[in-house]
């Protein structure tokens, strides 16, 4: 019965086995002798040992973009996990024209890059932005949302808001799967719909949101795009230099793709116990109706 | 952040608990709390509530993307005003033809209609190469026991851990090593092995589904891959058709993977078409390139907006269907 | 917008000619500074039957330069920054063109020595100029008092500027800046060349002087615009600034009654602002340093031969054709900017779209002109300049602490380099 269960098993897994072998096997391995070198595209590669790991863990710059990181994923994964769900369980109502109003909300995640950098740039311009007008017309003064060294990383954790889109859809798509009978039940013992969304919506849908907690997690550790367009170079004053900036910055700047690597893999065994701390803590909370 | 915006804030979430746990009393305990609370559950007040909520946050959300548009209609003296113009002195619908037949001073005249064929036809084979590759691996990890697989499944994971500018350049030399580089394969191909992104959200899915229900499968003398077919996928049809839509959502607005691999003008994507609005040195047409960015945003809401029937309105019935 | 691309096998082939040696450039240009470019490729093609270049517009031009080099790919001529030379050289990414610009005439006589000297670096000739720039300070006369509304009677101390700034500034009621007489990190392109304006160095020979009294002072010096203003202010005021080559630029604004700029800002007003009341005068200096008189920036596009170009000696060909004078000063007319030639005809200076070209082609020649510093890791010493710039503009640190912090960091990157790279 086992063997029968492991062949069957590998079969169904076949494509993805095949594809790590054949798509990711050799960058990963590759990446990591690299990052025992001090390779530079340019020049070949020769062996260093463990230099570049030794020389990260005096890097200034590699701590503070380290830190910059982690603040940033403190905040941005809990708040955009808060209001995707919120918008999730709002988009769940049912009200006529939902399909607009759920098309409006996910509409943030389908503007390309090219137009979001230039898009945001305007929104948050200290001087005549969309959000100074908004705070002029409360009468309260805008905070410098690009300059200060302060503000810059909430900036980038409003835009994670802004953009929840794919998150809400996941978790509008786990509310599907939650029986009406659960409901039904509820509200026969009395239940008001407050504890109603506490005590059986959120545990039926745990699963879904460690996904999306965990995603969350790896994607806001490799934040990279928005502030490169618009905090270059970090600015103000490294506010906003996050760890793949500083990495790409190595890579491809600075000739330094031994250092980058390092710096990669340093930042996935960082994702690992993050991830690894994330699921351990699940266990008590995550309920699974299958297993 | 300075620590006297530290204290105030911290001041603020102090205040609004006190606040809230004093209202909270309130309502529970009082007579005029309690017919408060009736009223808020009345199912009318409650509709009300949400479309006042949801009129009011969708302005909020979408008001960035306005601009997209009134930016997109504008002459090109008003787009970056001091203070900015939200309605155009004259409202150029002409700029979107324009925009198509934009002739930049980088690549020419950009054949806009030629890089959405390109676009549709690798969106196409990733969308289909990634529905039926997921859905079967995602099925072996969740619902399949076999040795090693809660391992490999973490090594599945692990995968999604590195940063991409690390094996960016291993990855490239490996495309050109296969002889694909300047050609669509390294954009679709790979969709067709699974992503571990979506093996994992379907791994979840699949494990909200009861196992008695394949065990009474199985009972009945149904094999994995008829279990498989039979009662597993349709029941999970939200999920794949999410997993459908952020396929077609990658592919559709990906970036860095068309400006590698594709080397022939004539087989660039959507996405890279954008690019040529930018100039180097500024004089970028806003208004063009915010028209061009309405279009290609375009399909993908229309992509959206009739997908979420099919996965909100996927199993409204009770578990044990 | 950030696209790296490996373009190893990526050379766009448009028009590929099977009867003639083909030889690829690729060039940052885009727009009409292209344009002026094509005519040059152009004429060359006609002008002989053997080589035919191909012109491509590349974004990105200096880091899909290094992947396609890398990659045993590279274009024949690659079009990139002075700025970038001596990394690339360093790291042998680049053929010697000694030997043939030798051959071809091509030396310290036929150039202005402040881009000459630059292309040398560790015993090879590296890079031959495209178009050359220089830097000025651009003042709007009618928005500074009669006094000095003239090129000879502006301030040529930075005391002096210092005071006009004083006078001329506006301040809103609200403590908003309306406009700023002068503003260091405007446009902000060289934060890190301060100190030099001070008579300072950030190196000397093998080792960094980031830290020296010189440049403390300049940074001193941009600090007090942080404390005469209101370092939150000149933040908002500046986030307000819109793009350089549009009728927003904030001198055209004026935002800002003056500003230091390079010899094609005159290219952006006459297209956006053609009445603009407009003069350039050279940098100020220290009122106890009058040695510093004259002294400018010298920026240079610059044309090089990456290591393994299939065509190396018909690219020198293309990059010989350039360099003649008739065809540097039509390329360099059509951008707008002075020639690196030593040479120069009359009819370049009287017929230049500049109204100062003059100012600006005797900045370059002036024996104060200075260039980026020649040390292979330029591009993190920029950067780091750039950080301690910020550093003491926000009022995060002093001037000492920030350069003495960026003294150690780029110390530290240093003696990683010389050990990692140069010492093979």
């Amino acid at each position: 019965m086992m063997r029968r269960d492991a062949r069957v098993g590998l079969l169904f897994a076949l494509p993805w086995i095949l594809g790590f072998l054949i798509f990711m096997a050799y960058p990963l391995i590759a990446s990591l002798i690299s990052s025992f070198t001090n390779f530079s595209i340019l020049r070949p590669p020769k062996l260093i040992g463990l230099a570049n790991y030794n020389e990260l863990l005096h890097d200034e710059v590699f701590y503070k973009s380290l830190s910059n990181t982690l603040l940033y994923v403190l905040g941005a994964v809990p708040l955009t996990t808060v209001v995707a769900i919120l918008l999730a369980l709002l988009l769940n109502t049912k009200v006529k024209g939902m399909a607009v109003y759920r098309t409006l909300f996910f509409l943030p995640t389908l503007v390309p890059m090219v137009a979001l950098g230039t898009l945001f740039l305007w929104v948050f311009n200290g001087d005549y932005g969309l959000f100074k007008q908004l705070f002029l017309k409360v009468g309260v003064t805008s905070p410098g949302w690009l300059t200060e060294p302060g503000w810059s990383k909430w900036t980038l954790i409003l835009i994670s808001m802004w953009g929840c889109g794919q998150a809400m859809v996941i978790y509008l798509a786990g509310l599907q799967d939650v029986p009406v009978s659960l409901y039904e039940a509820a509200e026969l013992d009395g239940a008001k719909s407050w504890s109603k969304t506490v005590n059986v919506t959120l545990p039926m849908i745990s699963p879904v949101i460690l996904f999306n907690v965990v995603m969350s997690i790896i994607g806001s550790l490799q934040i990279f795009a928005v502030p490169y367009v618009m905090f270059p170079g970090g600015a103000p004053a490294r506010s906003a230099y996050f760890y793949t900036s500083y990495l790409y910055d190595n890579a491809f700047q600075y000739q330094r793709m031994g250092y980058a690597s390092a710096m990669g893999w340093v930042l996935f065994l960082i994702t690992l116990l993050l991830t690894l701390i994330a699921l351990k803590l699940s266990e008590k909370h995550v309920h699974y109706e299958g297993s | 952040m300075d620590l006297w915006l530290l204290l105030k804030i911290v001041g603020a979430l102090l205040a609004l608990g006190i606040v809230g746990s004093a209202v909270s009393l309130l309502l529970n305990e009082t007579a005029i709390g309690r017919s408060i609370l009736t009223v808020l559950e009345n199912k009318a007040f409650r509709k009300v509530l949400a479309h006042i909520l949801l009129v009011s946050l969708s302005v909020l959300f979408v008001l960035p993307l306005l601009w997209m548009l009134s930016t997109s209609l504008k002459p090109i003296g008003e787009t970056l005003t001091n203070p900015p113009r939200w309605i155009p002195s004259k409202v150029l619908w002409s700029n979107y033809p324009d925009a198509i037949s934009f002739n930049s001073k980088e690549l020419g005249y950009i054949p806009l209609l030629v890089y959405a064929r390109n676009t549709i036809i690798v969106t196409i084979l990733a969308v289909g190469g990634s529905v039926l590759s997921n859905a079967i691996v995602a099925y072996s990890f969740a619902r399949i026991k076999w040795p090693g697989r809660d391992l490999f499944f973490g090594v599945t994971l692990a995968t999604m851990m590195i940063p991409f500018p690390v094996v960016m350049v291993p990855t490239f030399a490996l495309f050109k090593w296969l002889g694909w580089v300047g050609t669509f394969k390294p954009l679709w191909v790979p969709a067709f092995f699974a992503s571990a992104f979506s093996i994992f959200l379907l791994r979840q899915f699949y494990r909200t589904i009861p196992m008695e229900l394949s065990e009474a499968a199985k009972i009945d003398g149904c094999n994995e891959f008829r279990i498989f077919t039979d009662i597993i996928v349709p029941l999970s049809r939200p999920a794949l058709m999410v997993i459908a839509l952020f396929t077609f959502m990658g592919s559709w607005n990906d970036f860095l993977g068309p400006l590698i691999y594709l080397v022939d003008q004539n087989t660039f994507t959507l996405s890279l078409g954008l690019q040529a609005y930018q100039s180097q040195h500024g004089g970028t047409p806003f208004n063009l390139l915010m028209a061009a960015s309405c279009l290609v945003i375009l399909p993908v809401v229309v992509v959206f907006f009739l997908a979420q029937k099919v996965f909100i309105q996927g199993i409204a019935t009770s578990g044990l269907k | 917008m950030v696209c790296a691309a490996i373009a190893g096998d990526k050379a766009v082939v448009r028009q590929a000619r099977t009867d003639r040696i083909n030889v690829t450039y690729w060039e940052k240009w885009t727009g009409d500074e292209a344009t002026e470019m094509r005519k040059v490729v152009d004429a060359y093609n006609k002008s002989q039957d053997k080589v035919f270049v191909q012109y491509l517009s590349i974004s990105g031009v200096d880091t899909k330069t290094m992947l396609a080099t890398a990659g045993g790919n590279p274009p024949d001529v690659a079009g990139i920054w002075l700025d970038q030379v001596c990394e690339f050289s360093d790291a042998k990414a680049l053929t010697d063109l000694s030997q043939m610009a030798k051959e071809s005439g091509l030396g310290p006589d036929y150039y202005i020595k402040g881009y000459w000297d630059p292309l040398f670096y560790r015993g090879g000739l590296w890079a031959l100029p495209s178009t050359p720039a220089s830097i000025a300070l651009h003042v709007r006369s009618d928005l500074v008092p009669p006094d000095v509304a003239t090129p000879e009677t502006f301030p040529k101390t930075i005391e002096g500027l210092d005071k006009l700034v004083d006078r001329i500034s506006k301040k809103r009621p609200n403590g908003d800046l309306e406009m700023a007489g002068f503003l260091p990190s405007d446009p902000g392109w060289w934060n890190w060349s301060w100190g030099m304006y001070f008579g300072g160095k950030l190196v000397d020979g093998d080792r960094l002087t980031i830290d020296s009294p010189e440049n403390v002072r300049a940074f001193k010096w941009v600090q007090s615009y942080a404390k005469r203003f209101g370092a939150k202010e000149v933040q908002s005021f500046q986030s307000g600034f819109a793009n350089f080559a549009s009728p927003q630029d904030p001198f055209m604004l004026g935002k800002v009654a003056t500003e230091q700029n390079g010899v094609w800002k005159a290219n952006y007003i006459r297209v956006y602002k053609p009445d603009l009341k407009w003069f350039a005068v050279p940098m100020p200096y220290p009122g106890d340093r009058p040695d510093l008189a004259g002294h400018t920036n010298l920026s240079q596009d610059v044309l090089t031969i990456p290591r393994g170009a299939k065509h190396p000696k018909e690219a020198f060909e293309f990059i010989r054709f350039v360099q003649r004078q008739d065809v540097m000063e039509g390329l360099c007319k059509g951008h707008g900017k002075n020639s690196p030639l030593e040479k120069v005809s009359e009819n370049f200076l009287t017929t230049h779209q500049n109204k100062f070209i003059r100012l600006f082609d005797q900045l370059a020649r002036s024996p104060k002109a200075f260039s980026p510093p020649q040390i292979g890791i330029l591009p993190q010493l920029q950067n780091e300049m750039n950080v301690a710039f910020q550093e003491v503009s926000t009022e995060q640190k002093s001037p000492e602490q920030a350069l003495h912090d960026a003294q150690n960091r780029v110390s530290a990157l240093w003696d990683t380099y010389k050990d990692q790279v140069l010492n093979k």
